[in-house]
């Protein structure tokens, strides 16, 4: 405080001394209309972008709506059953994409969030962060060109691995508890998740290794032609499980970060009661961090659907574009985005495909900027739960 | 007091090895991540390194010339059989080849075999004969020295030449030297000439245009076309999104309203991009360039000029697409600044647009900057809309040149996204084109990922500099 008083009476003697001016100059009045006119524009140039920018936003709405009603019109509701194998193809991509990525993406959370160490966590998180920014057109080149054709070489391997690998990161844990007290403290828990990516690559390549032996002696050498003898399921090249991988890799980082977030921001001393009253780990995560955070939860996985059923790049090319009513997941689906993509630039404008495809936009706009809303909300009441029972934001 | 160790009980294993499954899933994505991003790298860039060539001799007499790409198992039979790169699709009407492994009498990479890259049919793979040059016939180490003179000129400079050419098959070959882009014997090359192969041939990629069908030659007029789309998008979205955001967060009133409009901005981030394709098709092409050709250039009718998809209209679309984005994040740097600021300003007689110009707008530049740079990362990996406003698999005509107006806003361009999948799934010759398709996904995810890390630094830094300030 003395320093400041020093200062202030050093420049009050300086001024006096000297007869400096501490007040700036004030402007001419003439002048001060003029910056309330400048203000008074401004203000009204910006107030009329803004508004302007909002509207052109609403504007998506109301032209999706506006193209869709000469459908009424032309109202012959059969042409709406047209419709119908894209939409159940959209639903079955989210729906093998959602099955893949959201155990992933929960676990992922689950563990970066209140298991991993600190120092590993800030470098984690904004990597598989990072992995939403590949662009769709990448991993459906890569699912349709390469991982599609590899499938159907080994079937019986990929399932394998499938079933395999979670198999084999509990294997981990149970050599994990078994193995001496310095091994345990060189490898810990904490760090499992980097240090288990060489033994699932390990375990990967055993299961690729193992798989033409148990084809052989399970599935008579051929999975592919048993499936068809037994079941009647075709396999086509590109079909709903390649599409579930890959949009899956495409979804996970959405969920995992939302998810993350609201596991993470779960207030530190209900955590640390239930550990003081003796729960486990797990047991405090499971019984008390999960259902405080359940509507972020929640909400990840939302927002993640709502991705899934609009992706079009990574659809249109992994999927094979045929347009079926099937369950069966070696089979091609067609969904309603890469239907748009494909048939939208063809269709002559005021025709009745062009107003279809034009429903078909209103459908996911709506489906997702709904679901999408209901996100939003309930994390904004988690948000202010966790105010209400202290947290630490 | 002594504690005894119990077994665990069945209940509590599973609490036990939950932990790890979860552990599992972060190894597991993470270990996706790398095998995608490795497979991009070695694969994009491992096909411009100068590969041997191998001379192979069948059981059956016949001698193959080429690349081994991979092996397979033969179908129905034991045994494993070889993919051979033979190029020469001029001479066996193929430039693919498979060998089953065990017809192979006779393997060996002589240093005498060329690899041509030719403008016309893709790449040729032989031995060299003879030179002849302006009615001179040039052999052995004569022909060898006056190609690798000929071809260190500039390409408006070199000498009229043919050079005489045999295939694997014995066939010969005349090709013009006009028509050679690349002479090369990879298997006479030591490392160091390699690696320069190596750059050399990647440069290619960067610079020069598509040959071939896609099979060949680079992907200039792609990087150019995202490039300037990207440039014109952001010059349209961020004094929108910076003058929404403003409005949203300094001049309008804070109610109910404003509330909701913030989610509903915030949700329209999360809409498809290609119903906004749809909406830039529907008004933007359809609606407005439909009435700018009935009203200026109706001359040209029925044939379009803006009433088709183009580079003003999928900057258009993509701007409203990432309009989302900046908001929010300029949005974000406005609510960061205290009060107090704003309210020192005001205090000192500043009106609110000097408030807004001299302290408010200041302070919040790196969040705006961060907002742009997200806006155009996505911009540039999305395809989904470009392919309904204006993208295009070969545009005759870049579109920015010499003539008046120098930016053709109308034209259509080409796009590194659209590229890649046009070339993947559309192409005529799938399987010489696939290298080319990984550098160029290898090309968008670096430019996405460098794009994206540059954001997630400067809010890092952002962040950290408003820290100490407080």
């Amino acid at each position: 405080m003395g320093s400041f008083g020093d200062v202030r009476l050093f420049l009050l003697c300086h001024a006096f001394l000297y007869d400096v001016d501490m007040i700036p100059p004030r402007l001419p009045l003439s002048r001060q209309p003029l910056r309330l006119l400048q203000d008074r524009i401004a203000t009204g140039l910006i107030t009329a972008g803004g508004i302007g920018v909002l509207l052109a936003i609403l504007a998506i709405g109301v032209f999706l709506i506006w193209e869709t009603l000469p459908l009424l019109a032309l109202s012959n509701t059969f042409s709406l059953a047209t419709l119908s194998p894209m939409a159940w193809g959209t639903l079955k991509a989210a729906l093998a994409a959602m099955l893949f990525a959201t155990p992933l993406a929960l676990g992922a959370a689950m563990y970066s969030a209140l298991f991993m160490s600190k120092r590993l966590r800030i470098r984690v998180k904004p990597i598989l962060e990072l992995m939403e920014a590949i662009p769709g057109v990448v991993v459906g080149f890569i699912a349709g060109l390469l991982l599609a054709p590899w499938v159907e070489r080994h079937l019986a391997s990929t399932l394998m691995i499938i079933v395999w690998l979670p198999l084999s990161a509990a294997l981990a844990g149970c050599l994990w508890y078994v193995a001496s007290a310095r091994l345990r403290q060189w490898l810990p828990l904490s760090w499992a998740g980097v240090w288990l990516i060489p033994w699932l690559a390990l375990m990967a390549a055993l299961a690729l290794w193992l798989a033409p032996l148990i084809e052989q002696t399970m599935f008579g050498g051929d999975l592919r032609r048993l499936l068809d003898q037994q079941y009647g399921l075709d396999y086509a090249t590109r079909n709903a499980l390649i599409v579930g991988i890959a949009m899956g890799f495409a979804i996970i980082p959405s969920i995992y970060s939302l998810a993350e977030d609201a596991l993470a921001d779960v207030p530190a001393n209900l955590m640390e009661g239930a550990q003081a009253l003796g729960a486990s780990r797990w047991q405090a995560l499971w019984k008390v961090a999960l259902p405080t955070a359940g509507p972020g939860v929640f909400s990840a996985v939302m927002i993640g659907a709502g991705r899934a059923v609009g992706e079009t790049m990574i659809v249109l090319m992994a999927s094979g574009n045929t347009s079926l009513l099937s369950a069966s997941p070696f089979e091609g689906l067609r969904s309603l985005s890469a239907s748009i993509a494909i048939e939208l630039p063809e269709a002559s404008p005021g025709g009745l495909t062009y107003h279809l495809l034009i429903f078909a936009a209103l459908a996911l706009f709506l489906f997702t900027f709904f679901v999408n809303t209901l996100a939003e909300v309930v994390r904004q009441r988690l948000r202010r739960r966790y105010q209400r029972l202290g947290g630490n934001r | 007091m002594r504690r005894k160790s119990r077994p665990p009980r069945i209940s509590t294993m599973g609490s036990l090895l939950w932990p790890w499954l979860c552990a599992g899933s972060v190894a597991l994505s993470l270990l996706m991540l790398l095998t995608l991003l490795t497979l991009l790298a070695t694969r994009g860039l491992g096909h411009f390194w100068p590969a041997t060539l191998e001379e192979i001799t069948l059981h059956s007499g016949e001698t193959v010339i080429g690349q081994p790409v991979r092996e397979a198992p033969l179908p129905n039979t034991q045994g494993m059989e070889r993919l051979y790169f033979t190029g020469n699709r001029d001479v066996d009407g193929a430039s693919w080849r498979w060998v089953a492994v065990d017809d192979i009498a006779q393997q060996a990479a002589p240093n005498d075999i060329v690899r041509l890259e030719r403008t016309p049919w893709g790449d040729f793979i032989g031995r060299l004969v003879a030179v002849e040059s302006a009615g001179q016939r040039l052999e052995g180490q004569a022909a060898w020295a006056f190609i690798d003179s000929a071809l260190a000129l500039p390409e408006g400079q070199r000498p009229d030449a043919q050079l005489q050419l045999t295939a694997a098959n014995g066939q010969a070959v005349t090709q013009p030297l006009a028509s050679i882009t690349l002479f090369q014997t990879p298997n006479a090359m030591s490392w160091g000439q390699k690696v320069a192969t190596w750059s050399q041939r990647i440069w290619q990629f960067l610079s020069e245009g598509p040959r071939a069908a896609n099979t060949g030659g680079g992907v200039w007029p792609a990087i150019f076309g995202t490039v300037l789309m990207v440039i014109l998008m952001s010059v349209i979205v961020t004094p929108f999104g910076v003058l929404a955001a403003i409005y949203l967060n300094e001049i309008a009133h804070q109610n109910r309203l404003t509330h909701l409009v913030r989610i509903g901005v915030r949700n329209l981030a999360g809409v498809p991009s290609i119903v906004y394709g749809v909406f830039g098709l529907g008004v933007f092409v359809y609606g407005i360039g439909g009435s700018i050709d009935s009203w200026f250039f109706d001359d040209a009718l029925p044939s379009p000029t803006f009433g088709t998809g183009g580079l003003l209209w999928a900057s258009l679309t993509l701007a409203l697409l990432t309009l989302p984005v900046v908001i929010v994040a300029t949005e974000e740097g406005l609510a960061r600044i205290p009060d107090a600021q704003r309210e020192g300003a005001v205090a000192l007689g500043a009106t609110r647009l000097e408030m807004l110009t001299r302290v408010v707008l200041p302070m919040a530049t790196p969040a705006m900057l961060t907002g742009v740079i997200l806006a155009v990362a996505r911009a540039a990996g999305e395809v989904a809309p470009l392919m309904l406003v204006g993208v295009a698999k070969l545009a005759p005509q870049m579109p920015v040149d010499g003539e008046f107006p120098y930016l053709h806003l109308e034209r259509k361009f080409m796009h590194l996204g659209y590229h890649l999948f046009d070339t993947a799934f559309h192409g005529e010759d799938v399987q010489a084109a696939i290298p080319l398709v990984f550098a160029t996904a290898l090309l968008l995810v670096l430019i996405v990922l460098a794009l994206n890390l540059t954001a997630i630094f400067l809010r890092h830094y952002l962040r950290r500099q408003r820290g100490n300030e407080c």
